[in-house]
């Protein structure tokens, strides 16, 4: 009977913080179907007490919306896939090749994580105007190829992988590109859920550099969008609503879809780290 | 280090050795060492791209970091955001984890998804949706609590209104962190104080607390690493307000180095928040008597 009253207990605590957790999330989306005046009225209800999709439908008339989506989503698709294949491959070689020099190479890598953005931003800044990749997508890709992070996480989980399978394949005469692409990217999927949520986050919240590096209206990417039209259409908040729940779609699809390995995998490489 | 090599290096593990290390090397000598020289240098030096300026300085840019009394304040603001929010995230987060890993508690995988939302949001979305929140007119917040506060214009709750923000946004992380840990604990010890009749908070306090050690230590670092360098909630929430409230360290080198373009200072502020994080990193691993 004891054992029946804490579980009830304990599972209405983890019910009130969940709800408090989620509630910000609730309110944003039953706000973005509510009229302006509804979202000012003195009296609030939490239900929009008249269900309208205007602010959807008129959000690509005060700014470009949707070409900035678009633009985030290219971006951000084609950094974390890049950024996947360099942390697996460097942390295969870092992981599974013994040569001179790997350690410190390896602690290199591990002490980028420690470095603060602003320490590099600025020259990084100056460094693009001089390669004259301003306002072009070169600038938001190249310099985010690889990933300290990302080169740690998959060296802690490509070493859990064991090297008889590795051995194996070598004495049927596999070669080492046909084991990394047939047998080690398969193997790592839970190290490469977890690294590709994370980068697609990062890339996708990413203000500060797009801002730097990209001029033209019809280049720029969502989150430098938003800001903009925070500042321009600041009364308008049924849209601003609207254009937030929009912008925090994407991430929260891939966070469900990878969830299970996701979680798998920043367990298994948080312990051992 | 210099271990004899494989004897059965293949020709294939050569080639593809030699192109992933040589591309990494050059791919972090362009993007981190090339630019961390060229700001150590910059710090030096009156540096304005606007200008055109580049002037030497000598240590001015240093001396003004220590004697400004703004980047002081932004030092005590950082200080005071980073020890309340890891300290709740901390807490909040082991809290909720055991809940969830106890046995009596069944839809595990739901809560952690649940908690772990807010995490996995962008940063600036939420930083707008809780700006709302917190709006004296239409903001929940006050609506729920039946308060009149004017959250983010009140130089006496705008720190607080950011850091409970914060921590709303990063216990998850927490949460799934310690989950992780408590599900790797030796069986045997656990099984060994129920056997000694330890009570549910005996086993807990001397047994699963000390075992967590390692991960609060990862979760306490990858934290302050992170915390010194927040600014995008201050850029929109606050940015900086009321008066000087609400500066954070990595928001003054925002302000300086692409608001002012006072590239040179912004440098020389930069590397001091680096040694403090240095600092502070190595701080905890003394602390926790963990030497790696």
């Amino acid at each position: 009977m004891k054992r029946k009253a804490s579980s009830i207990i304990l599972n209405l605590i983890l019910l009130v913080v969940g709800a408090v957790t989620v509630y910000p999330f609730v309110w944003m989306l039953f706000s973005s179907f509510k009229k302006n005046s509804e979202i000012m009225a003195l009296e609030q209800h939490l239900l929009p007490q008249e269900f309208i999709l205007d602010n959807y439908v008129n959000m690509n008339a005060h700014f470009n919306f949707v070409r900035f989506f678009l633009n985030s989503l290219l971006v951000t698709v084609v950094v974390t896939l890049l950024v996947v294949y360099t942390s697996t491959i460097c942390g295969f070689v870092l992981s599974k090749y013994k040569f001179k020099g790997r350690n410190f190479l390896f602690g290199f890598v591990l002490s980028t994580m420690m470095i603060p953005w602003c320490v590099t931003i600025i020259p990084k800044y100056s460094m693009i105007q001089s390669f004259g990749w301003m306002d072009s997508y070169k600038a938001l890709i190249i310099p985010a190829m690889f990933s300290g992070f990302g080169i740690f996480m998959m060296k802690q989980h490509i070493a859990s992988i064991p090297d008889e399978i590795i051995e194996a394949a070598r004495i049927d005469g596999a070669n080492e590109f046909f084991i990394f692409h047939r047998i080690i990217l398969p193997m790592a999927k839970n190290g490469i859920s977890s690294i590709a949520i994370f980068q697609f986050l990062w890339t996708w919240e990413d203000f500060l550099w797009p801002y730097l590096v990209i001029n033209s209206q019809e280049k720029q990417l969502l989150a430098v969008g938003l800001k903009m039209f925070n500042g321009q259409y600041s009364t308008d908040y049924g849209a601003l609503f609207a254009a937030t729940a929009i912008s925090i779609v994407p991430v929260l699809l891939i966070y469900l879809f990878f969830q299970k390995q996701f979680i798998a995998g920043i367990a298994a490489s948080a312990v051992k780290g | 280090m210099f271990k004899k090599t494989h004897p059965l290096q293949s020709k294939s593990e050569i080639i593809l050795r030699n192109i992933v290390v040589t591309v990494m090397v050059i791919y972090f000598t362009i993007f981190l060492v090339v630019p961390i020289g060229i700001a150590f240098a910059g710090s030096f030096h009156e540096w304005n791209p606007l200008s055109g300026t580049y002037n030497f300085l000598g240590l001015a840019n240093y001396i003004e970091v220590f004697t400004s009394g703004l980047f002081g304040k932004s030092m005590l603001n950082t200080l005071i955001f980073s020890v309340v929010v890891i300290f709740f995230r901390v807490g909040l987060g082991l809290a909720i984890a055991y809940a969830i890993y106890s046995t009596l508690v069944k839809h595990k995988s739901f809560f952690r998804a649940v908690y772990y939302m807010p995490v996995v949001t962008p940063m600036v979305a939420v930083a707008f949706v809780w700006k709302f929140m917190y709006n004296p007119q239409i903001g929940t917040i006050n609506q729920i609590f039946g308060l009149d506060v004017n959250w983010l214009m009140d130089p006496k709750t705008a720190l607080l209104a950011v850091m409970i923000m914060t921590i709303w946004k990063d216990f998850g992380y927490a949460v799934v962190m310690y989950m992780a840990g408590l599900y790797s604990l030796p069986a045997d010890a656990l099984e060994a104080a129920k056997v000694d009749g330890a009570s549910a908070w005996q086993t807990f306090r001397y047994i699963t607390l000390p075992l967590l050690k390692p991960m609060t230590l990862f979760v306490v670092i990858t934290s302050i690493i992170s915390y010194i360098q927040a600014y995008v909630q201050i850029l929109i929430m606050t940015e900086g307000g009321p008066g000087t409230a609400t500066y954070l360290a990595s928001y003054i080198i925002y302000d300086e180095a692409f608001v002012k373009y006072n590239f040179g200072y912004a440098s020389a502020l930069s590397f001091v928040l680096f040694v403090i994080t240095a600092v502070f990193t190595w701080l905890s691993f003394r602390v926790s008597g963990t030497e790696e």
